[in-house]
């Protein structure tokens, strides 16, 4: 636990000093958001639609970016080798990285969040409350799987190509439950109305997070 | 009778169908120091590699403390190494990069700890500078005070002395000393054979096959840069 405690805090410590992630992460939701908002010009109808959409895109490309740098930090100098040398456990390590990626990702959604709920003329209010656990269950799952094939596409020399080849594909079913469950939040519905998209959501973070924890430890060692 | 830290038995690796090392067979005692002389590409990192379990080897096994490198456990935590990357993360200063070490490591005392041993490499003036701003030679230092600290019992160093000036050589060969003289085991590897002032066993490494070196004279270690 101190061992996950020390890379996490290190991570933080990292991108508070640096910012790189958070501020590219944030003009990327700004970029995504002032196109879509442009290229779609939603009728009042297709608000919540359309702004759910928006959120999920900027979601996922922020999550993309935001794993990459992070494991590229750790590739940098080497660093990653002394992280599996050490004695902490390759889980731990992956949980401490899980936790970082949700960090950022979380912060840049809040920041989304507000610049979606202006651009796409939303209300202020309980709406938003209701997206949470659709935006949180999805950042969880995004970030799980990110970072673990953020760990494979950094020590590859075109990985920044690789890894969203990697991820959408397998992180496409979460997006559709993700869009489908913050559309229903946004369109004011119940938190029930979005259960079983909400559960699904659920189910893929469990997938993710296990099959993350599991085959991290191959993944960062060497052949 | 003395106990191997490290023994290697017909210890092979190749990448595709390149052999890198073959048949490498290599004992080091508790408190004994081996020097592995060879030129660039010969195998002496992957070697290294595969001994703290970093990379498998292709056939053949490495045993530390015992355990079979392909799947180390509490072994692990008994090597300490340096390799041709520092390990240092650009961000941090020098301080806070042996602290998050320190911390890792599970080592009390982590703030004293860190400034003992930046200031044991010299680096006193620069424990606040963030390791971004280091030069090879400063940052190659701290890499040392970060493969020390954990006082490991066994030490793999590759190629310690690149990139020191004659002080840091100074330094850098008396903390190695100093460890062995704890019974800390160590192999290090250079280009050529260097003086240690302690018995060192040398072998030679090439065409991936390591070999006892043959008595020459012996210069005394000298800033290299450099793989």
């Amino acid at each position: 636990m101190a061992a996950f405690a020390a890379v996490l805090r290190k991570d933080l410590r990292v991108e508070i000093r640096s910012g790189q992630s958070t501020i590219a992460l944030f003009a990327l939701s700004l970029l995504i958001m002032v196109v879509l908002v442009f290229a779609l010009s939603p009728q009042p109808a297709d608000r919540a639609r359309d702004g759910a959409a928006a959120l999920w895109v900027a979601l996922v490309f922020a999550g993309m970016l935001g794993a990459t740098r992070s494991m590229i930090a750790e590739n940098e100098n080497g660093c990653i080798r002394a992280l599996t040398l050490s004695p902490i456990d390759p889980a731990a390590l992956y949980g401490a990285k899980l936790t970082a990626a949700f960090a950022f990702m979380a912060i840049v959604e809040v920041a989304a969040v507000v610049l979606i709920t202006l651009f796409f003329n939303l209300d202020f209010g309980a709406d938003l409350v209701r997206l949470a656990p659709s935006l949180m269950l999805g950042t969880l799952g995004f970030a799980a799987l990110a970072t673990l094939l953020a760990a494979i596409s950094s020590r590859t020399r075109a990985g920044d190509l690789l890894l969203p080849i990697l991820a959408i594909p397998l992180f496409i079913p979460a997006i559709i439950a993700g869009v489908k469950s913050s559309e229903a939040a946004l369109s004011g519905f119940p938190l029930a109305a979005a259960s079983q998209w909400l559960g699904i959501l659920v189910a893929f973070d469990v997938l993710f997070v296990t099959v993350g924890a599991l085959l991290f430890e191959h993944v960062i060692r060497e052949d | 009778m003395a106990r191997p830290a490290v023994e290697t038995r017909a210890l092979t690796k190749t990448f595709g169908v390149t052999p890198v090392l073959r048949e490498v067979a290599l004992r080091i005692d508790e408190g004994n120091c081996a020097m592995l002389i060879g030129g660039n590409g010969s195998g002496k990192s992957t070697l290294l590699r595969i001994i703290a379990g970093l990379s498998q080897p292709t056939y053949g096994d490495a045993i530390v403390f015992g355990e079979n490198s392909r799947g180390l456990g509490l072994a692990r935590r008994r090597i300490g190494m340096l390799t041709h990357q520092s390990w240092l993360y650009p961000n941090l200063t020098a301080r806070e990069n042996l602290e998050f070490y320190a911390e890792l490591y599970g080592l009390p005392h982590r703030e004293d700890l860190a400034m003992n041993w930046i200031d044991a490499v010299g680096l006193t003036a620069s424990s606040n500078d963030r390791v971004r701003e280091f030069s090879r030679g400063m940052e190659q230092r701290l890499s040392i005070a970060r493969t020390m600290m954990t006082e490991p019992d066994l030490l793999l160093l590759d190629e310690p002395f690149a990139a020191l000036d004659p002080g840091a050589v100074a330094i850098v060969g008396n903390l190695i000393r100093a460890a062995i003289a704890r019974g800390c085991a160590a192999l290090l590897t250079a280009h050529a054979p260097f003086d240690l002032d302690i018995e060192v066993a040398r072998y030679q490494i090439a065409n991936g096959r390591v070999m006892p070196l043959r008595d020459e004279p012996r210069a005394a270690p000298r800033s290299r840069m450099g793989a």
